[in-house]
């Protein structure tokens, strides 16, 4: 009886690490599908749509290398043009307003809050790869997507966890869910992706602030992946050109 | 023969369509050609053709006190012009303000003639530079022209922004300054590291405050019992204007190390700011009435700047420093042998040194904070403000700004925003200044921003804000950007 228990607790054991394995297996290759291009840029677009339907656009350009540098310029609407940010390594961020001439380091606490008035946080913005970020497990697969549940390793994260929908195949994220520090669900974001070369870009997302029934659409265009983009174009001397 | 002939024929037909064929290959090639020289063409002038954009601006102010006196009138029209040359190596950049500026001051019939007076305007150029990245070397870039050279960390209070005058004509946008023509050299060691120099050939003192505010920053005359001030004058000495006089020269080191900005900087030159140094006083009757002459001038000083800006656990912070140094004591010499009885002994004047030469501080120090619903949190204490010289005229600044966001980013409202000062620690009550500048702010559409907002302010004894108790204002201003 007591070696039919341990045996049954280890198969239990086992499994829950093949669970987790699995799990991490399956976020590890989401991670490497929407970060293995070495460097990217493109041109973004951003649509914002309220309550009502009503409609507010921002054009950008953006160029990102790895996972820890992003360079983001506002080409529209005239009230924001200009306006980059430079994200850097270790939180490391700047802005720079042309109508103040220079740049101006900026706190690691604006990660908390909303980029640019859309429904992603800054945080939701950061390139930094997912297992870095969440611990996950397995729920079950649905048709053809495996669905994780990912809890935050930082106890500073603003959410208790998300729900994320992978496609089996490509291993891209097609859905994701995000609950609160109340456990609620807060925001959802659908994600569709194509085939750019050898790489799946996401093309767009469309993110839902539930509560404000607030939606906000990020497209992708004139993506171009490895034009081997270096360092020297991640700097400040940069973000002020 | 025929065989011949028609064997030449159809040498020469085929030739002949041989030739039509080339010829239309080479058509067909030549408009392809065409397209995309005209294509690529098209796409090097859609980037680099000139960019224009800019905003209108109207600011308009009133005092809340009866009878509610107008107290500011800008509809300001900038002008922003951009080009991109060199393959994004290079960039032109123009920034000209049209403005009505200030109220009708029509004094005779006269003046119903003169369109200037009736509705002041201005034109200034505030910068117009070409900038190119890479010059003679990858890693140098070069700025010539008239430009913004704005140092420091903190936030519009700049005690090491010294290259540029201050442009004070409205005194509640305290640290804005005008472009300076300039020569500015900046090099860069990798990605982290740089060095800066600058030569600004002619100086160029601040511009005083307008209006209602026209006496902020000029001392008040006060004479000694039981003479009366009857008429005032002054005049300015300004530098020569040679290569040597007339020069301002700066030059910064600046660097990242273990996620802290940092830099240094050396700045000689003049100070903005003239400073009395020779008075006059004659009688202007036999009831003790006088009259008094200010002769002023600018001096020169070695600045010596230091600043950091970093994040620690989530909260900004910065930190910057400059110690002044004038060149020479500056003293004042008051003659007042016109008021002395003829073979009076004594030479008849008086020198006192108004700004000795010695090092005295000013500094900044701020921190913020965004907090995740939106909010902001803005705190800088300042010693020193950007008028105050020497080491017993600094007084001490407290700013605080607590900003809230809604309706994605749409409306931004300041409840709390303005500074205390202290201009005697041993005596507040009699030596403190209160200001509180709320605001709101509206983006009724993505380029139009109505701003509504107020300036309060409360105060006693020697410090510019104190001097502001009867000028309550609101202000409205609308800023629409193309």
């Amino acid at each position: 009886m007591k070696i039919s228990v341990l045996v049954s607790a280890l198969f239990l054991i086992l499994g829950w690490n093949a669970n987790a394995q699995d799990a991490m297996e399956i976020l590890k290759k989401m991670d490497d599908v929407m970060y293995a291009p070495k460097d990217m840029s493109a041109v973004t677009k951003i649509v914002l749509i309220d309550k009502n339907g009503k409609e507010k656009v921002r054009e950008a350009t953006m160029s990102q290398k790895g996972t820890d540098k992003r360079l983001f310029r506002f080409t529209a609407p005239a009230s924001q043009e200009g306006i980059a940010t430079l994200s850097l390594p270790n939180d490391v961020m700047y802005l720079y307003l042309p109508s103040f001439g220079k740049e101006r380091r900026i706190s690691s606490s604006v990660k908390s809050q909303k980029f640019a008035g859309t429904d992603f946080s800054y945080d939701d913005m950061e390139a930094k790869p997912y297992a870095e970020k969440y611990t996950p497990k397995l729920l079950k697969t649905e048709g053809d997507t495996y669905v994780l549940e990912l809890k935050p390793r930082s106890p500073k994260s603003a959410y208790s966890k998300l729900i994320v929908k992978v496609h089996k195949t490509n291993y891209y994220p097609t859905y994701m869910e995000y609950y609160d520090k109340g456990n609620h669900k807060v925001k959802e974001a659908v994600y569709q992706f194509e085939k750019i070369g050898e790489y799946w870009n996401a093309k767009e997302i469309k993110m839902t602030d539930l509560k404000k029934n607030h939606v906000t659409k990020m497209l992708m265009s004139n993506v171009k992946y490895d034009q081997g983009l270096t360092d020297d174009d991640f700097t400040v001397r940069k973000l002020k050109q | 023969m025929f065989f011949k002939k028609m064997l030449n024929y159809k040498c020469i037909s085929s030739f002949i369509n041989d030739v039509k064929m080339k010829r239309i290959n080479l058509i067909i090639i030549g408009a392809i050609a065409l397209m995309f020289s005209a294509n690529i063409a098209k796409a090097q002038d859609n980037a680099n053709k000139l960019k224009f954009s800019g905003n209108l601006l109207t600011d308009e102010r009133f005092l809340l006190q009866a009878p509610n006196d107008w107290a500011w009138n800008e509809n300001r029209l900038t002008l922003e012009l951009e080009k991109k040359f060199n393959n994004d190596k290079g960039k032109f950049y123009s920034e000209v303000w049209l403005r009505n500026i200030g109220l009708p001051r029509i004094y005779s019939n006269a003046d119903l003639y003169n369109k200037n007076i009736i509705e002041p305007y201005n034109l200034e150029i505030r910068e117009a530079y070409v900038q190119l990245y890479g010059f003679l070397t990858k890693n140098l870039d070069l700025k010539i022209g008239k430009q913004r050279i704005a140092w420091g960390t903190a936030d519009k209070l700049n005690p090491t922004d010294n290259l540029n005058p201050y442009d004070l004509e409205d005194v509640l946008d305290f640290g804005r300054h005008r472009g300076s023509w300039a020569l500015n050299l900046e090099y860069y060691f990798g990605r982290n590291f740089s060095i800066q120099a600058v030569y600004i050939p002619v100086f160029q003192p601040a511009n005083l405050p307008i209006g209602i505010f026209a006496k902020a920053l000029t001392p008040t005359i006060e004479m000694p019992p039981p003479f009366v001030l009857k008429g005032f004058t002054d005049e300015v000495l300004m530098p020569a204007f040679n290569l040597g006089e007339s020069a301002t020269a700066g030059a910064k080191f600046k660097g990242f190390a273990g996620g802290v900005d940092f830099s240094l900087s050396y700045v000689w030159g003049w100070d903005g700011f003239p400073i009395g140094t020779y008075t006059t006083i004659t009688p202007a009757d036999t009831f003790g009435e006088v009259n008094v002459n200010v002769q002023t001038s600018f001096f020169r000083q070695h600045i010596f700047g230091a600043d950091l800006a970093t994040s620690i656990g989530g909260v900004g912070v910065w930190a910057e420093a400059a110690a002044f140094l004038p060149e020479n004591d500056v003293v004042m010499t008051t003659d007042f042998s016109a008021m002395l009885p003829p073979g009076a002994p004594g030479p008849g004047t008086e020198d006192s040194v108004v700004l000795k030469k010695e090092v005295f501080f000013k500094y900044v120090i701020g921190a913020d904070y965004n907090f995740a619903n939106g909010m902001y949190l803005n705190f800088q204490y300042m010693h020193g403000f950007i008028n105050e010289r020497g080491r017993d005229a600094l007084n001490d600044y407290f700013f605080v700004q607590y900003q809230m966001k809604f309706f994605e980013d749409k409306l931004k409202i300041t409840p709390v925003a303005g500074g205390f000062i202290v201009s005697d620690w041993g005596d507040i009550k009699n030596n403190y200044a209160i200001i509180y500048a709320p605001e709101l702010s509206y983006m009724a559409t993505d380029n139009l921003e109505l701003n509504i907002s107020a300036a309060l302010f409360d105060g006693k004894g020697n410090n510019l804000f104190a001097n502001f108790v009867d000028y309550n204002m609101l202000m409205f201003k609308v800023k629409y950007s193309f």
